[in-house]
């Protein structure tokens, strides 16, 4: 026992929900003589529930843990009466598994899920007695890393983290792994480590580089300030998921989180490309696990976890090849052991219908769709490939099997969007409604119907075709909201939106660069963190580390970007290729379609992988 | 008779876990372990599982009991080592029994009390607190909050070490159906009358459960 242990656990007490920080779930990983190993905590920059909930770490965690000179554990960022109790009890944050410092371990790396966590990232470094720039981490201080989605363009944490990983992190963690053994037996400076790994590809310590700015504010250049550090740095992908790592346990936590239940991994990517959706380009290409591996997974993950319901995961269920045949035969050896089988984000058609038949034996719960648009032309313009009566069709044949509340998700401030856009959305809500009552009585269930709208502010994303996209600006956004709502007649609708100050923080961040380093330091200092919580969102905080620091967030968000001008992302390389982006942009003007990747490639550069759906 | 009554200790950090919490880990060991178990009738099936007497959140204990409904084709040792092996480390079944007494007839449970109070406390102070005939609290049931007399629940008390600050009780409290305190509370209360800032520690261990057989007050098993 560690000599923060007997404090921690008896402020264990005083806080909600104590169970977030005990650790010891079935299937955790406790190695005795923490000090023999590599030592990585794994960061994830919310609360328990949420940050278990997510398949990444899940695969990271195991993956390390089965390396024997590794010991990985996993941190999340104590809910806001724990953080009280700590800074009271003055104990550092501290590994879920052994209790032990996070500044004790050799690297600490955080998975960025969402821009909203990154005042987390800070708090949590400060709640660990880490420096929160890298350039003030001592000689013996972990190196902080971050990886997943958002580290694509990581430079608004350009000061804080030490290395980015980028893309999938099953290779290169081992390759980090490997680099710091050597490192530690080499006896080298801190620097010699960041200078070893910046040569494994996937690799990208952002000091390396200098950015030189415009006086407009515009980027000049990003350069590297040494030798032997790659000009760009690409991402790296498992090329073939069956012969990578196969996550085959899984860690049952005690208390509910948000999804309880095995995940099964069944592709990663998407062949649709949806120009809006960051996941849809940074995932490229489409790779697919077999269904044999993936039957044989499922049985091992049922076998060691007990949990009763298994969910497929991937960015659009109906695109894998062989769903029917993965599904009759997952029923096989989910039904006698009565698992529930979950099939979220399916594609709305007919098949998909008969799939849900089969596999919701039990609750007819609500339907979800999410059409993103609410008109033929701005569907068009985002390439999402919807055809309302598809729409309408299905949610008839919904209907008529005994649904009878659906739920439709769409944006606003999509680019080319005008007031009809909007409109439309309301249009199509009432055509959903329609289509109920024209169903006959004694077939329908229920004498009414409920479609609950829900918008989401676009967001531009980094490499996607719209990163060159200005944002609406919170008054449009919040105009268009007004005029959905008023439009809104009939009572069988309900509204809900999100709330437009934290989509323009999202916008800023994701398309940032290194000036708002100071920002995100400033703010954690006032006190913000938990901004994905609506209840500790306090958008006054972070104009005033804006004004602080000098930085305009607006110019970050609304600046319609030439497509001439160098991006702070430009150094990174997804594999997609920015004239493809170009061309892409320049096609949703002209509100042309994209084919998927199965009907057509469409010549992205994702090939240079050597894999997945543009070898098939 | 399919029906064990499996006894177990929950240790270490187990004592956050909370009674929901501690029943789904039950189910899902059941489910690892593939030990056939029975599912009630109805919509929402679900395994048999009653625990006799709930553990407050925050306290250990070497005596929990808990019945569940296995099918016959299980023996008892099949169900203790193959649920060993699958439930998490801070949770361990001791013995698996049929059940002969009733949870219903449960009357009270002794507890160790570890306390390590911020300053020097003698015995006597002590013990003139669990004297008083009349110690007022309030106690929160599922209707809200009831003002109760805590001295009706605590049956016996003892200072069985003192040693600086550092002192230990035995307590035998109140427990089942019919009148159930935490043994928080009578912490809490001490720690007010001792007029003593926050208890540096406070470790609490349920030792054994008693139940009232024929007027006579027997250890639960
Ligand atoms: S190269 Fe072609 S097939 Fe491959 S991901 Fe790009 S568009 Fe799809």
């Amino acid at each position: 026992m560690n000599v923060y242990e007997r404090k921690f656990e008896q402020v264990l007490k005083k806080v909600q929900k104590p169970a977030r920080y005990i650790g010891n779930e079935f299937n955790s990983v406790h190695k005795e003589n923490f000090e023999k190993f590599v030592k990585f905590a794994f960061c994830f920059p919310d609360v328990y529930e949420v940050g278990m909930s997510h398949l990444g770490m899940k695969i990271l965690y195991h993956m390390m843990n089965e390396r024997i000179d590794t010991v990985c554990e996993r941190v999340f960022a104590p809910w806001v009466d724990m953080e009280e109790e700590l800074r009271k009890a003055d104990i550092p944050l501290l590994s879920l598994e052994s209790h032990m410092p996070v500044s004790s371990f050799d690297i600490v790396g955080f998975t960025l899920q969402y821009e909203m966590s990154y005042s987390n990232i800070l708090n949590m470094l400060d709640l660990a007695n880490i420096p929160l720039k890298s350039k003030d981490r001592g000689e013996n201080m972990p190196f902080v890393c971050a990886g997943g989605p958002c580290a694509y363009n990581g430079e608004p944490l350009a000061d804080i983290v030490d290395f980015f990983i980028l893309g999938e992190g099953e290779e290169v963690n081992n390759e980090i792994i490997d680099a710091f053994k050597e490192w530690k037996e080499s006896g080298e400076n801190r620097i010699s480590y960041l200078e070893r790994i910046s040569r494994i590809e996937g690799v990208y310590v952002p000091s390396f580089y200098d950015v030189k700015y415009k006086d407009d504010g515009t980027i000049e250049s990003v350069k590297p300030n040494r030798t032997g550090v790659p000009e760009k740095i690409k991402k790296r992908i498992v090329k073939e998921l069956d012969n990578g790592y196969i996550l085959d346990k899984m860690i049952v936590p005690f208390m509910d989180i948000v999804h309880d239940r095995i995940t099964l991994e069944i592709f990663r990517g998407c062949i649709r490309g949806c120009r809006f959706c960051q996941a849809g380009y940074l995932y490229r290409p489409v790779r697919e696990h077999s269904t044999d591996k993936l039957i044989e997974t499922a049985q091992k993950l049922i076998d060691n976890t007990g949990y009763e319901e298994m969910s497929l995961s991937s960015l659009s269920t109906s695109d894998f090849t062989c769903l029917q045949e993965l599904v009759d035969r997952l029923l096989e050896i989910t039904v006698d052991k009565r698992i529930n089988l979950s099939l979220p984000s399916l594609r709305v058609d007919n098949f998909s219908m008969e799939l849900m038949e089969k596999v919701q034996t039990v609750k007819k719960s609500g339907l979800t769709f999410a059409p993103e648009a609410g008109t033929q032309r701005l569907r068009d313009v985002i390439n999402k490939n919807v055809l309302e009566e598809d729409l309408l069709r299905t949610a008839g044949i919904a209907f008529g099997g005994g649904y009878n509340r659906i739920k439709l998700y769409f944006m606003i401030g999509l680019p080319t969007e005008t007031m009809e856009d909007v409109e439309g959305i309301a249009d199509l809500a009432e055509k959903v409604i329609d289509v109920f009552y024209q169903i006959p009585k004694e077939i329908r269930k229920g004498r009414s119907v409920t479609v609950t709208v829900s918008t989401s502010s676009f967001v531009p994303k980094p490499f996607t075709p719209f990163q060159w996209e200005p944002q609406n600006r919170i008054e449009d956004l919040v105009a268009k909201q007004k005029f959905l709502k008023e439009r809104i007649k009939t009572r069988s609708i309900s509204y809900n939106w999100h709330q437009s100050h934290v989509s323009f923080l999202e916008a800023v961040f994701a398309k940032g660069d290194r000036r708002l380093g100071n920002v995100l330091v400033e703010a954690q200092r006032l006190g913000c963190r938990f901004d994905g919580w609506d209840e500790h969102f306090d958008y006054e905080k972070w104009l005033d580390a804006f004004k602080k620091c000098g930085v305009d967030p607006e110019f970050y968000a609304y600046r319609k970007i030439d497509h001439s001008e160098t991006l702070p992302w430009d150094h990174i390389d997804i594999g997609v290729s920015k004239q493809f982006l170009v061309k892409e942009h320049d096609k949703a003007y002209e509100e042309k379609t994209t084919p998927s990747c199965r009907e057509k490639c469409s010549g992205c550069g994702a090939t240079s992988f050597g894999g997945g759906v543009c070898f098939e | 008779m399919s029906k064990w009554r499996l006894k177990f200790s929950k240790l270490g950090m187990g004592k956050y876990i909370s009674h929901l919490d501690l029943l789904r880990t039950f189910t899902r060991s059941i489910h690892r372990a593939e030990i056939p178990v029975r599912y009630s009738q109805g919509f929402n099936p679900h395994q048999l599982i009653t625990f006799s007497l709930p553990l407050a959140l925050g306290v250990t204990s070497e005596t929990e009991f808990v019945d569940i409904d296995f099918e016959d084709t299980v023996s008892p040792d099949e169900i203790l080592t193959r649920l060993n092996k699958n439930l998490p480390p801070d949770i361990k079944i001791l013995k698996v029994s049929q059940p002969i007494f009733k949870a219903h007839d449960i009357v009270s449970a002794k507890y160790i009390i570890d306390i390590i109070a911020p300053r020097v406390i003698l015995k006597e102070k002590i013990e003139s607190f669990f004297e008083q005939e009349n110690i007022s609290a309030t106690k929160k049931t599922k209707k809200g909050e009831k003002e109760i007399n805590l001295r009706d629940f605590i049956k016996e008390v003892k200072v069985v070490s003192l040693e600086g600050n550092a002192f230990r009780l035995d307590a035998l409290l109140s427990a089942g159906g019919e009148a159930n305190i935490k043994p928080d509370i009578v912490v809490a209360k001490l720690q007010e009358y001792l007029n003593s800032s926050e208890f540096e520690s406070v470790d609490i261990h349920r030792v054994e459960i008693f139940f009232e057989n024929d007027k006579k007050i027997e250890s639960f098993c």
